[in-house]
């Protein structure tokens, strides 16, 4: 293999890990206000708000119901006017951060309804506020929950951002549909399905790491 | 002015169309230092009558008047600022599992703004008071059932409370780990003046540290007094269920074996005053020279003082029976006959 491919490898893996990350942040930038407003305002929250929980729970369903192959390209116009173009790394941030979102959202909700209901009466017995419940309760209990949560969050938006790579979407998706398949390389393309195996593999081992770490209820 | 007033509270649960009316014209006074019992068997609604008392269950109806404050005229902040003073412990002792055992003491202090180091100074020291000054940096998944209400039982008392509400606090534990428990929630009742109140379904709780105690049954208040006189004599067919189960294991139980023996008179018998080293049923059978059955017995020696009731059947002769019960009754029992 010569000294061009490796640049491209080398250069397409930090593509990929640069879409994942920022996408997977930018995601949970939206997704954890929202989840926790769906836990707060669910019928058996602290704070039920049947109209808040019903209209977030409706946008979250439509926008997880939409393939991201279909969303990918349904967003090339928003794309293209926040970004200024519709091709290449960063602009492939905008479909994964719109997908991740509401996937984050729901990730969220279920890690924080996992958290004990007497513990939260507890709270509340103590005279905590909604605010202290939500920030020294819910999260803290949950956050074993949330981080697992996050690490699939990561590995699914891995997954998606070599989707991207059909639109020139860059990265090593990109690359592996650019030489292997439209080139036939089948090395190539070996190589990149290796690459994001390994790259997935390094994301769940740290998640899982950090989480049991975290963890007190062994 | 009582500690606790409980006036006409009902709360009714609506669900869909159905109505549940969990509580119905509860009325209690529960004064500055009383241990004051609730009980009643699953569903009769004293949970949600103790949570009534800290409005985590807004009544339908009635008020609650803690310390002279009516809790349902006060704002969402200042119910807040009321909560601190009602500390609770429950059931599931409900610590907060990704903290260790300072950290959850710390906690109410600590939302309320109190610096971290003072809070934890502060929880060091009432870790001492619950008996568990080793165990700071344990998570409750490292404690026994009984290490994590002691701990349940700090955090409670970390903001000074003047009331303690125990919900079921000792049901999850066993027998040995309940009177400790009971024990060290008398301690505090003496040494920090605490009002507590007690619910619970097992009468044997009552009895050992409770004054006062109110039966409710399906949502109503049946039976309000001294344990004393409640457990001497009980008036409710709720309160001497209760008493029954309790003493001769379940409720069915109590009325077979009693009904097999057809013959004699019944009685039940209390100890209250009476030395526990004096053999007094075996006395009175040798004065007597007559046979009597005990059916039933539950009695424990607490500090050389007999406590607890048999039940007895008396000979047939209502001359020898009735000179029987005085004899009892000349020696500090309660006799009361037993009609099922």
């Amino acid at each position: 293999m010569d000294m061009k491919t490796i640049q491209l490898l080398a250069n397409g893996l930090l593509e990929t890990v640069y879409m994942t990350l920022v996408s997977t942040a930018l995601g949970y930038l939206i997704g954890l206000p929202v989840g926790i407003l769906l836990t707060v305002t669910d019928k058996e929250g602290i704070r039920p708000n049947a109209f808040i929980y019903r209209i977030l729970d409706v946008i979250i369903n439509i926008m997880r119901s939409i393939p991201f192959l279909i969303l990918l390209i349904l967003l090339i116009p928003f794309t293209r006017f926040l970004v200024g173009k519709s091709y290449g790394t960063t602009a492939t941030i905008v479909p994964l951060v719109v997908s991740a979102a509401p996937y984050i959202a729901r990730m969220v909700e279920s890690s924080l309804k996992e958290v004990d209901a007497g513990v939260i009466e507890a709270a509340r017995s103590m005279g905590a506020s909604n605010l202290t419940i939500v920030f020294r309760v819910l999260l803290v209990e949950a956050k074993t929950s949330l981080i697992t949560g996050a690490t699939i969050t990561l590995g699914t938006i891995l997954g998606y951002s070599a989707m991207a790579g059909t639109v020139a979407g860059g990265g090593l998706g990109d690359i592996a549909i650019q030489y292997g398949y439209y080139r036939w390389q089948t090395d190539i393309m070996l190589i990149t399905v290796a690459l994001l195996v390994i790259l997935f593999q390094i994301f769940q081992m740290i998640g899982m790491k950090i989480a049991s770490a975290l963890d007190h209820r062994k | 002015m009582s500690e606790i007033e409980v006036r006409h509270l009902s709360k009714t649960f609506t669900q869909k169309d159905l109505k549940v009316d969990a509580l119905s014209d509860i009325n209690i006074n529960i004064e500055k230092g009383d241990i004051y019992g609730i009980i009643g068997m699953s569903g009769a609604g004293k949970s949600t009558l103790v949570r009534c008392l800290n409005y985590l269950e807004r009544p339908t109806d009635g008020q609650v008047i803690v310390r002279g404050q009516e809790m349902g005229a006060l704002s969402e902040k200042e119910l807040r600022q009321a909560r601190m003073k009602i500390a609770m412990i429950f059931q599931s002792f409900n610590l907060l599992q990704q903290k260790n055992a300072v950290e959850n003491i710390s906690f109410p202090l600590r939302i309320q703004g109190t610096p971290k180091k003072e809070a934890k100074a502060r929880a060091k020291e009432l870790l001492r008071t619950v008996g568990l000054s080793d165990k700071a940096k344990s998570y409750p998944s490292q404690l026994s059932g009984g290490q994590q209400q002691r701990v349940a039982i700090a955090r409670a008392l970390a903001c000074d409370p003047d009331i303690l509400l125990c919900d079921e606090a000792t049901s999850a534990l066993d027998p040995q780990t309940t009177d400790q428990i009971l024990d060290l929630i008398k301690e505090i009742n003496e040494s920090l003046h605490l009002t507590i109140v007690i619910i619970t379904h097992q009468m044997s709780v009552i009895q050992k540290i409770c004054n006062r105690v109110a039966i409710i049954e399906n949502g109503h208040l049946v039976e309000e007094g001294r344990v004393e006189d409640i457990f001497n004599h009980p008036k409710s067919r709720a309160a001497r269920e209760l008493i029954f189960r309790e003493v001769h294991g379940d409720p069915p139980t109590l009325q077979s074996p009693i009904d097999e023996i057809t013959e004699g008179t019944k009685i039940r018998i209390v100890f209250t005053a009476n030395s526990a080293f004096e053999p007094v049923v075996s006395n009175m059978i040798l004065k007597f020279g007559q046979p009597v059955n005990i059916l039933r017995a539950n009695t424990r020696n607490v500090g050389g003082v007999a406590k607890g009731d048999m039940i007895l059947q008396l000979p047939v002769d209502r001359e020898t029976r009735l000179q029987m019960e005085d004899y009892l009754k000349e020696r500090g029992l309660e006799v009361e006959e037993v009609t099922t």
